[in-house]
Parts: C-alpha cells; structure tokens; sequence
C-alpha cells in the first residue's frame, strides 16, 4: 500500500483496503475539503501541486493518478 | 550601538460570543463536532456582537495593553491599524481610535489594508517608522471581523474564521544587532479572486442582485455579498509560497534552520500548519500552533499565538513569523523575541 493510498484512505475515512483506481471519489463525498486534502497529500507523495478544479472533475482514484502522471510529465 | 525597532509587548482582544463546534454540527448535515475539530483544529471561536466592529476589538486590545504594560497612551507617536472591516468607508479608523484611546494630537495614525500576512507587514511599517526616526513606540493594531462577511450556510469558511483583536507595542531601543527583521515580502494578485468579498466597495456595489444566494458543489451558501474562499487554490498557494519564504528568509539573515527557536505562522488551519510544518522540516517543539478556542482571526493569529504559546516578548528568542493569505499576499520576518 503505497503512502498515497493511505492518505486517501484516511481523507476518506474508509479501510486502506478499499481504495483502489476504481474507487469512487462521488460516492465518497468528495467535496472541496477533500479535494484542499489530496491537493496536500500530492504534494507530500509526489512533490507536485495539482489544479483545483481539474481535480474536482476527477470522479475515481484512476482519475486523480491520471492528473499526477499528467503533471509529472508523463 | 545602533537605534532599532523591537517587540515590546503585546495584549489581545477577543469578542465574547462564543460559536462551538456543537452549534455549527447541528446546521451542516453530515458533520460532527469532533470531525470539525479534526479538519481545522478549531473547537471554538469568538464571533463580535451586533454593532461590535473591528475598531472596537482593536479598542479593546489597545485598552489591555496599556493596562497590562502601565504604559501610558501619551507615550504613543503613531498608531498603524490594520483591518479589512473599517468603521467607516471614511474617515480612516486610526483617526478615530487616535481619539478613542486618548493618544496624543502629533500623533501619526494610518490603516492598512491587508488580511493573513498584515501583522509582519505592520511590523515592517512600524520598524521604518522607528529606525528612520519618524517615531518611537508605535502601537499596531490588527482586527477583523470575517464573520460579518460570512454567510451562515457556508461551513467552508464559518468553521474555521473567527474574529479577533490583537496590540502590539513596538518602540525603539538601543542595540548591537538589529531586533526585527530582515523581511521577505511576496504579492501575486492573481490570487485576488480566490479569496474575496466581491461586493461591497468601489467595484461592485451591493445591491439586489449581488445578494442573490448560490450553493456551490460542497453545498456551501453564499452570495457576491459575502466571503469566498477557493479552499484548493489557498492551499496550493501556501504550500507552494511559505516554503519557498522561509528558505529566502533564511538565506537572506544567514541563519539554518536550528537558529530559530519559534516558528510562528499565520494560524490558518490546523491542517494547512501541519502540512507546512512536515514540508519544511520543522520539529514540532518549536512550532506554535495556537487555533482551537479562536479560530483563524487573519491578521491578529501571530500577536495571538505569540501571547498564548509564548508570552511577552524578552528579546532572548530568535523567531519566524510568516504571515500568508488574501490578496495574495505574504511576508516573513525574523525576530528577536
């Protein structure tokens, strides 16, 4: 379980287990609290700072990584 | 021997009206008060009375420092307030606070206009006020009133802001070593939509229309009239800036990391203050972290953390002060405390 993982379970106060790329960021309440928190804990994983509102159109974890392979350069 | 400016004293001031955790969970479905305290580290705040301003806070603050120190109003040469809540379009609240405090007619008084990263600006004020020899004991008033610019539906912004009043005394004094300061200042206006009560002044009158209420996609309500705050673009904004602050303060007074004794920055959130502090790299024991019976008072949580955490300055501690927030605008200062 990567430290990402486990800062995205915490935010969404679910068992690390359940967070994988499909889980659903919608389902979840993936509101502006939630959204500041990833924007934080990218930061702290991957020591990149993503797009608010990019994020926010973002509706599972395959879609978060999807923007940080994105803004790595990938 | 050198004429510098140094922290003398400060007292500060904090509106009796209590808003709880308690009470706020019981208007936001889904939220609890421990969640609250959880994500902001905010239990409680203090929200001014109807009719109760900014200016009267900063009354207050002023009135406990004169109190506590005895020193007497005379003794003050310039009063610098800061606040985005003025009494008055005009006239400028400094001059009517020069009256309210009984503080001298040659005596200079000015307000500045500047939220989170006010306080080290006032300091920068007060220090060339003093070390060019325009003044001697500046008194800096900081004081808001967010809550007034609140819409009660919002939980973005109404759990996490509360109002508050701080005074701090700074005066010069004969030294080997500067006692405040060097400073790094930053601004981006591009950041001014992020955080911003739309309505209200020169740009955009508050009328009908302007009061029109939406609710966002968190569910928050608010309209042009009241605070908005992009929690995203904040948080990007202070993890991106304050590191990148610290580091150019520090290389500008020659100093490491261990040098300094305290870091005391701008109280915005717990959260927001965790993050920072894991990123720069600062251990917990010299990290002031002073929010949960007040909130996020903008410009007064440094004067505020500093009286809390710390007490009256001594001048035997070196410390960083980082303010940050609307505008944007930002400001760090080393300072002996």
């Amino acid at each position: 379980m990567s430290a990402f993982h486990e800062g995205l379970a915490e935010i969404f106060e679910v068992d690390p287990g359940l967070i994988g790329a499909d889980f659903s960021l919608v389902d979840n309440n993936w509101d502006s609290l939630a959204i500041v928190s990833v924007i934080a804990l990218v930061d702290e994983c991957e020591n990149l700072m993503l797009d608010g509102p990019a994020l926010a159109k973002c509706e599972t974890v395959a879609d978060i990584e999807a923007l940080i392979a994105k803004a790595r350069g990938d | 021997m050198m004429r510098t400016a140094r922290l003398k004293a400060l007292s500060s001031f904090l509106p009796e009206t209590v808003l709880s955790n308690e009470t706020l969970a019981a208007l936001y479905p889904g939220w609890t008060p421990q969640k609250i305290v959880e994500k902001t580290g905010v239990r409680e705040r203090r929200i001014a009375a109807p009719g109760e301003t900014a200016a009267d806070l900063a009354c207050g603050a002023a009135q406990r420092l004169f109190a506590e120190t005895g020193l007497d109003p005379a003794g003050i040469d310039f009063l610098l307030l800061c606040t985005q809540a003025p009494d008055y379009i005009l006239p400028t609240t400094a001059c009517l606070l020069q009256e309210r405090l009984g503080l001298r007619q040659d005596c200079g008084a000015l307000d500045f206009n500047l939220g989170c990263s006010g306080f080290v600006y006032g300091l920068a004020l007060a220090k060339g006020l003093i070390e060019t020899g325009a003044a001697s004991r500046v008194l800096l008033l900081t004081a808001d009133t967010y809550s007034r610019f609140i819409h009660p539906g919002d939980k973005s912004v109404r759990t996490l802001f509360g109002d508050g009043a701080a005074a701090t005394l700074v005066e010069a004094v004969e030294a080997d070593h500067a006692m405040i300061g060097p400073f790094v200042f930053g601004t981006d206006g591009r950041g001014g939509p992020n955080l911003i009560v739309a309505a209200g002044a020169a740009r955009r009158e508050r009328d009908a229309a302007s009061a029109v209420e939406m609710i966002d996609e968190s569910g928050n309500v608010r309209s042009l009239d009241n605070l908005y705050m992009n929690g995203g673009a904040i948080v990007s904004f202070t993890l991106k800036t304050v590191p990148e602050a610290v580091g150019k303060l520090l290389a500008a007074a020659g100093l490491a990391m261990d040098d300094i004794d305290l870091f005391v920055f701008h109280q915005a959130s717990a959260f927001i203050l965790e993050r920072l502090r894991r990123k720069i790299g600062i251990r917990p024991e010299r990290f002031v972290v002073e929010l949960e019976s007040c909130g996020n008072t903008v410009s007064s949580t440094i004067p505020i953390a500093l009286e809390r955490q710390v007490g009256q300055p001594s001048g035997d501690r070196t410390a960083m002060l980082v303010g940050f927030g609307v505008g944007y605008s930002w400001a760090a200062a080393c300072v002996r405390f």
